[in-house]
């Protein structure tokens, strides 16, 4: 494939986009579906001070429905993760605080709304990162929790970086359609039906952007998916523009990760051929640091780690190789002994 | 007050609103599909507990004032001119009070949750005598009577949803249930087989017909028999001590000639003369002939259990008195009339004769039209009795001691003696609710298991309870009959309803629209039939009695009357019932076999509502229905306008009842109101159940028991040993019609899943879920676990008591570790953390607790005083930390300080944990798996869930198929769809919705794989579900040991998890590991890893000696050491004591 992959928008709003891709692999159209779900590094709640809660709810139960709040990422690059943060516990660089105190002193119950946050704390002056995000036409955000009369909600919360992999509060996203190939010219799937699949299965929307495939056609068993119809929405949290953008780079970065480390083995092998347990070791510290932009993954998501640490398991693999054709042995002797036996 | 009352109904005022379910009151009215909504209407009225509320309300309205009758009078054996009369009794409220006020302590909340006692005082008015004068005494409190919630003596009763608000009460509550100590307390509807009626039976094997009647009266319960015996007849009964000649029995009652033995039993049918005949022999060879001999032959026989200083009696007076009192005990006899129980006895053996003709006549007694439910005021009212009888006798007792003596200071009073023993009833009362041993001195009756503990689980867990029937049979007996599903119990008790295991089939539901009854009085009624041309039996003559035609009258199973013109009668009685002459529940029917019409009017029979059928027309038509959706009319003018009638078991056998309008024919009597009544309340909320295969049904009925969900709207204010709520439960997508009658949606226990039937990782065999891992961070199946800590602080006799010690700390001025959680007070403050142990309650006991004040030991107690108390705080032991929730101080009954600590988890579902939806269909979650790896459709849509599809074909729930295909066109759609039972909406429909909205018709979609992005080769069947978490999780069941506490005697480890005891290698286990051959293995887990033991074995002797020496040989060179579980040393010993010598021969094995 030498054709340079295309991308044509069909429509765009605030929280959504419309777009074709067509000359990807499905591989890489998938991968990009994947990353935007769950590793756009985005803000959300992730600490919760509790000072005062007298509501009804528990303060679990609030720090969960806090947790859930969309917050304004839109400059998510500018905060550091805590983890590679020098400070001991949260600070200023890697995380942005938000207050709420509500007391109730009305007679009618009172509503807590995601718009009652106040930022105390952000990244510089950025006033925009950790905003609540409120898409409601009476802008009062997100409904947190109601309070009868005295009853009081004083909470801190710590909003840090982080990916949807290790919670689904990171999520820019709220669902990404995916599409390809609406008439099955491809043949991937059987659709299930009674008498006709053309009348029981209902033509996608998307089929009027594809040539419907002529009767007795031959079937064409080469042909790969290549125009993939993805439909992007976020929580609002992002722009949909960017969610796409910063998946491409983590997407790259990603990449980048594997052919380094593949170079650094390449090395490896020729100036040390019996790489031990210790070699493997620091190995793994490398990787460590040289991933530092992506070490999240190393933590939680383990696809880096194996991805790394898989070549390097199969450089160890000669030295336990004396220990399986030991076992090796016995499973052999089993084996003769089983056609007396049966 | 009517604005008031308009408020508490309007949830049942949403169902008969003008507009609802897309109904107003313009749209035309179809009767077929709009009489369901006498449903609500019937609801409304009676309410789902009715049958416990309406049998309490009589107990204390009715039933007291009868007791107290029967027991009106104490008098003294000493003075004759004493006596103590009660007039009246009341409950909660004086005589010039208001009756609708009721005095009670504390509200209902209250008592819960300061482990008191729901009790209302009880009043009696007396008159007695002291001296010459005559004095009446009103409002005498005799003790405290435990209120049922919601019942009319209840201060819940007609609140308003607000009130019940500010009583900390839901409104939702169904009430018919007891605080007692701060347990709810429910007790069962106990099903029996009717009293005071005939029941014949016959055993094919030993040739045997036997007809018996259980006589129950208030003062005994006895038992009568008439049974053949070599093809003779003889009469039975426990107080007699052999079987009397049935002839000699009715001769002694009076019917001496033998023509009219013969008439009265036999008739003019020839062929039972034949076989009857044979007993006139009989009693010509015992030479009874007159009255009197057959007096004197009974009495001779009867077993004579006199009291201490009763005068002997004659044998005749014997006879009388078996004859009198002791044979069918429930008929009394007046001015020694015996021919009620004369003719009573003849319809006995009238009913073996015939069996013994033809042996299809026996009785069923699982025959629903047999049984007799008894509530918990018939149970409230025997214990009563009892308690007041022996009130009244403890009362004399004392009395006659008093006046016993000669002289006194001054004039006696009685009423200063009654008030000692006061005390008796009310404990007596509360102790047989809360232990549930209901035991009755005068019927020598003792019966465990009456009441139960409320089950708070869920909202449905404690609705089932309320409706469930408990059997006396035993369930360990192996019989299929009293298990099986009747078909008279159509419509009565709820077909799905029932546990599996031991108490299947014994424990049944109430269905939806049942009703049962309470005594109506049989004295109009008898007198009614007189009016109505039946013939009064007292003056028939006998031989007319059985000629063809006539037709006997019985009420509540005693002949009363005859007529010719049984269908004439029965019509006319029927119609005086439906213009509200007679009571609705008074059933009248005809049985052919046996030429009678029979008349119940006692308590306990199961009856239903249904609309009258006249002339194939239902006699309820639009206008009426209008009337109850405008609010003019309510359930009961159906009733009183003739419209809709309660049949009970035995009259519906007698009724042809079409179940849709359009199955009428002109010989129909009744339409059923709605179909779907036949299921009960939990069976209700399973939509489509008319899909599934049956037991599937079953299943969920005991599940949905165990779902977590909201229980009540007070769930936050109670403190009850454990309760389990979920985060954000959600009405069910499909619901039915029942659902919204019970209100379970307003109190689910659930969460609609997206579901997607495939195979997924082989995580998710053998009915494992695979679960989406976004879903549970977004709250799926999160759930609270509440559970309750009690401490109570004593006070000792010695003026010593608990204390609550404040929090230690260290030298930094900071809490020690195990006081972190710890305020000032020594108690745990509310929203710590508390971990495995931390202490949330410092309690410390005095060390000298037992030492007496009275200690004269000046210098011992001055030198006390730096230790007076010792540590014995609540230390929270469990693998995941909790957090306090709410923290309790209060004083209890006996003035002990009172302090409940709620502790509380958030948990999320994790690996293990079970779910199960609807129908019958559980499973554990077996993976959770990241958001980008599961399947989804080209919307984006992924699956909360995925089932494996292997869960569909063995168990037929095509119920759920159904389910998730109206569920996905009610989410697309955005309306709520119905799956009731034998309705709901049609699959036609929905798929209609699903074609209009872009999607298959079968609700098959087709997904991708989110790992590679492929579309899945196959369809997927796709949509919401709604699943429920059980209370099965596996943070309470996990288990392991290393080392561990030991058992004291055997020094093998624990068992049980709450003991943090091993994990048995058992016999199966050991035997296989015998078989492997590893041998070593075998010892480490049976003795070094359990019990094993160094012993010194004398090698000489055989015994077991000592510190290297041996006892019996007085030597230690014989004295071998080795090692055995400690368990065989034991025996060995135990052997010993009782002189057996367990000599143990040792040789080397190498």
């Amino acid at each position: 494939m030498s054709k340079e992959p295309q991308i044509v928008i069909r429509k765009a709003g605030r929280d959504e986009v419309d777009f074709i891709l067509s000359d990807v692999e499905l591989s890489l159209a998938n991968s990009l579906r994947r990353i935007m779900i769950a590793e756009v590094p985005t803000l959300a709640i992730d600490l919760v001070e509790i000072q005062i809660n007298t509501s009804v709810l528990a303060d679990e139960f609030i720090a969960h429905r806090l947790g859930l709040i969309p917050l304004d990422s839109e400059d998510i690059d500018e905060l550091k993760y805590t983890r590679d943060c020098t400070c001991e516990d949260h600070c200023p660089k890697c995380s942005v605080t938000l207050e709420l105190k509500a007391n109730c002193e009305i007679d009618e119950t009172m509503n807590i709304y995601s718009s009652h946050f106040i930022i105390t704390s952000g990244v510089g002056n950025n006033l925009k990162l950790g905003q609540p995000i409120i898409r409601d036409p009476m802008r009062k955000g997100i409904l947190i929790c109601k309070l009868k009369k005295h009853q009081q909600l004083h909470v801190k919360c710590i909003a840090k970086k982080g990916i949807a992999k290790e919670h689904a509060k990171w999520s820019p996203c709220s669902a990404i359609g995916f599409e390809y190939d609406p008439y099955n010219k491809l043949k991937h799937t059987d659709y299930w039906y009674e008498e006709s699949v053309e009348n029981e299965w209902p033509k996608s929307l998307n089929s009027d952007w594809e040539e419907p495939p002529i009767p007795g056609e031959k079937f064409n068993y080469n042909a790969k998916p290549d125009k993939f119809y993805i439909n992007l929405e976020t929580t609002g949290v992002l722009n949909p523009n960017e969610v796409f953008n910063k998946g491409c780079n983590e997407l790259q970065q990603k990449l980048a990760n594997v052919i380094f480390e593949l170079k650094k083995l390449d090395q490896q092998s020729n100036t040390d051929d019996n790489s031990n347990i210790n070699g493997m070791d620091s190995n793994i510290n490398n990787t460590h640091n040289i991933n530092q932009g992506d070490d999240y993954s190393n933590n939680m998501g383990r696809r880096t780690q194996y991805g790394g640490g898989g070549t390097q398991y199969g450089g160890g693999e000669t030295q336990y190789g004396g220990g399986y054709t030991q076992y090796g042995g016995t499973t052999q002797y089993d084996d003769r002994n089983r056609p007396n036996r049966w | 007050m009517s604005g008031v009352k308009r408020e508490r109904e309007e949830s049942f005022d949403e169902l008969l609103n003008p507009v609802y379910k897309g109904k107003s009151l313009t749209d035309p009215i179809n009767t077929a599909e709009d009489k369901w909504n006498l449903l609500p209407a019937f609801l409304k009225v009676k309410g789902l507990v009715k049958q416990h509320l309406d049998s309490y309300n009589y107990f204390v309205d009715v039933d007291l004032k009868k007791i107290i009758q029967a027991n009106e009078k104490v008098l003294s054996d000493v003075d004759p001119d004493f006596y103590l009369k009660y007039l009246d009794i009341r409950i909660g409220y004086k005589s010039k009070a208001d009756p609708k006020q009721i005095e009670v302590l504390y509200p209902p909340h209250e008592c819960r949750l300061r482990d008191m006692t729901y009790s209302a005082p009880i009043y009696v008015d007396v008159e007695y005598t002291r001296g010459r004068k005559i004095i009446i005494h009103r409002d005498l409190e005799i003790g405290r009577m435990p209120i049922m919630l919601r019942s009319n003596k209840c201060v819940l009763n007609g609140r308003t949803e607000n009130e019940m608000a500010y009583l900390n009460e839901c409104p939702l509550d169904p009430g018919g249930y007891f605080i007692v100590n701060g347990t709810e307390k429910v007790i069962l509807v106990q099903e029996q087989l009717s009293k005071n009626r005939i029941i014949v039976e016959s055993d094919d094997k030993k040739g045997i017909v036997q007809a018996s009647v259980t006589s129950s009266t208030h003062e005994r319960k006895s038992k009568t028999y008439v049974v053949t015996k070599n093809d003779k007849i003889y009469l039975k009964h426990n107080s007699i001590s052999e079987e009397i000649p049935i002839v000699i029995v009715l001769k002694a009652a009076g019917i001496v000639s033998d023509l009219e033995v013969l008439q009265l039993v036999c008739g003019d049918d020839s062929v039972y003369q034949d076989i009857f005949a044979v007993n006139f022999e009989e009693t010509a060879k015992l030479g009874v002939y007159t009255q009197r001999e057959a007096l004197e032959y009974i009495g001779r026989k009867v077993k004579t259990i006199r009291r201490l200083n009763a005068p002997k009696l004659t044998i005749i007076q014997e006879g009388i008195e078996a004859i009198a009192s002791t044979l069918i005990a429930h008929l009394s006899v007046e001015n020694l009339d015996f021919r009620e129980k004369a003719l009573y006895i003849a319809i006995m053996t009238r009913r073996v004769v015939m069996t013994m003709h033809n042996s299809k006549l026996v009785d069923d007694r699982d025959y629903v039209g047999n049984k007799r439910l008894e509530l918990a005021g018939q149970l409230m009212s025997l214990l009563f009795e009892d308690l007041f009888k022996k009130f009244n006798n403890d009362f004399k007792m004392n009395l006659d001691k008093i006046l016993k003596k000669p002289s006194r200071a001054s004039e006696f009073d009685a009423l200063l003696h009654i008030n000692i023993h006061s005390n008796n009833i009310t404990t007596g009362l509360n102790r047989a609710i809360s232990t549930g041993n209901w035991s009755l001195k005068r019927f020598k009756m003792e019966r465990a298991g009456v009441t139960h503990v409320l089950s708070r689980l869920s909202y449905i867990s404690a609705l089932g309870m309320m409706t469930r029937i408990s059997s006396q049979f035993e369930k360990s007996r192996k019989v299929s009959g009293p298990r099986a599903l009747q078909p008279s119990q159509f419509g009565m008790l709820c077909t799905s309803d029932t546990p599996e295991g031991e108490a299947c089939g014994l424990v049944k539901n109430l269905a939806l629209m049942t009703h049962i009854t309470t005594d109506d009085e049989e004295t109009p009624i008898r007198k009614l039939c007189y009016i109505l041309g039946a013939e009064n039996i007292s003056i028939a003559d006998s031989s007319t009695l059985h000629t063809h035609g006539t037709f006997g009258v019985y009420l509540n199973g005693t002949l009363i009357a005859t007529t010719r013109f049984p269908n004439k009668f029965v019509t006319t009685f029927r119609y005086l019932r439906r213009t509200g002459k007679v009571s609705a529940f008074v059933s009248i029917y005809t049985n052919v076999h046996q030429s009678s019409v029979h008349i119940a009017a006692d308590g306990g029979r199961i009856c239903r509502p249904l609309i009258i059928v006249e002339n194939g027309i239902p006699k309820v038509k639009e206008d009426h229905l209008r009337k109850l959706k405008n609010g003019e009319w309510q359930f009961d003018d159906f009733l009183v306008n003739g419209l809709v009638e309660y049949l009970d078991v035995n009259e519906e056998n007698d009724s042809l009842i079409a179940l849709y309008e359009k199955d009428i024919i002109n010989a129909t009597t009744h339409l059923e109101i709605e179909v779907f009544t036949v299921l009960g309340a939990v069976a209700g909320l399973i939509p489509y159940p008319h899909h599934n295969q049956s037991p599937r049904n079953t299943y969920q009925c005991a599940m949905g028991k165990q779902a977590i969900g909201a229980i009540a709207y007070n769930q936050f204010r109670r403190i009850d040993t454990l309760l389990y709520l979920m985060c954000y439960p959600q009405q069910p997508m499909v619901k039915s019609k029942t659902i919204e009658l019970i209100q379970y949606d307003k109190l689910p226990a659930g969460q609609n899943a997206t579901v997607a039937v495939m195979s997924y990782s082989g995580y998710d065999i053998e009915d494992a879920l695979v679960l989406n891992k976004s879903s549970i961070d977004r709250g799926f199946g999160r759930c609270q676990v509440f559970r309750k800590n009690t401490a109570i602080l004593k006070r000792y006799p010695n003026h010593s008591k608990d204390i609550l010690a404040g929090m230690r700390v260290n030298d930094d001025g900071e809490p020690i570790w195990q006081h972190t959680a710890l305020g000032p007070d020594g108690l745990g403050e509310v929203g710590m953390r508390v971990q495995s142990g931390q202490i949330y309650v410092n309690k410390c006991v005095p060390t000298n607790a037992s030492e007496s004040v009275l200690n004269d030991n000046p210098q011992q107690q001055q030198q006390q005083p730096q230790q007076t108390h010792r540590d014995q705080p609540m230390v929270y032991r469990a693998p995941e930390a909790s957090y306090i929730d709410q923290v309790m101080m209060s004083v209890s009954d006996n003035d002990q300080a009172l302090i409940k600590v709620l502790l509380r988890q958030t948990r999320r579902p994790e690996l293990g944990d079970k779910f199960s939806s609807r129908h019958g269909q559980k499973g554990v979650c077996g993976i959770i798996v990241q958001q980008e790896d599961m399947p989804f459709n080209d919307q984006g849509v992924c699956p909360d869930i995925i089932m494996n599809p292997h869960g569909f074909p063995s168990r037929m729930t095509v119920g759920k198929m159904l389910e998730l295909v109206s569920g996905k066109a009610g989410v697309l759609d955005g309306s709520l769809q119905y799956g009731t039972c034998f309705g709901g909406s049609k699959l036609e429909d929905m798929s209609k919705i699903l074609v209009d909205k872009g999607f298959n018709y079968s609700g098959k979609d087709m997904l991708y794989s989110g790992i590679t992005g492929e579309c899945l080769q196959a369809y997927i069947f796709f949509g919401p579900i709604y699943y429920q978490k059980l209370k099965h999780m596996v943070l309470d069941k996990m288990h392991a040991r290393a080392r561990g506490p030991r058992a004291v005697l055997t020094r093998q480890p624990t068992e049980g998890r709450s003991r943090d005891g091993g994990l048995r290698l058992g016999e199966m286990e050991r035997d296989c590991v015998i078989a492997y051959g590893a041998s070593q293995l075998l010892l480490e887990r049976l003795m070094l890893s359990s019990d094993a033991f160094d012993v010194d074995v004398c090698n000489s002797c055989g015994l077991m000696g000592y510190n290297g020496w041996c006892p019996t040989c007085k030597t230690s060179e014989t004295i071998i050491k080795m090692t055995i579980p400690y368990a065989a040393k034991l025996l060995f010993q135990e052997l010993i004591s009782m002189n057996i010598a367990p000599r143990l021969k040792l040789g080397d094995v190498f």
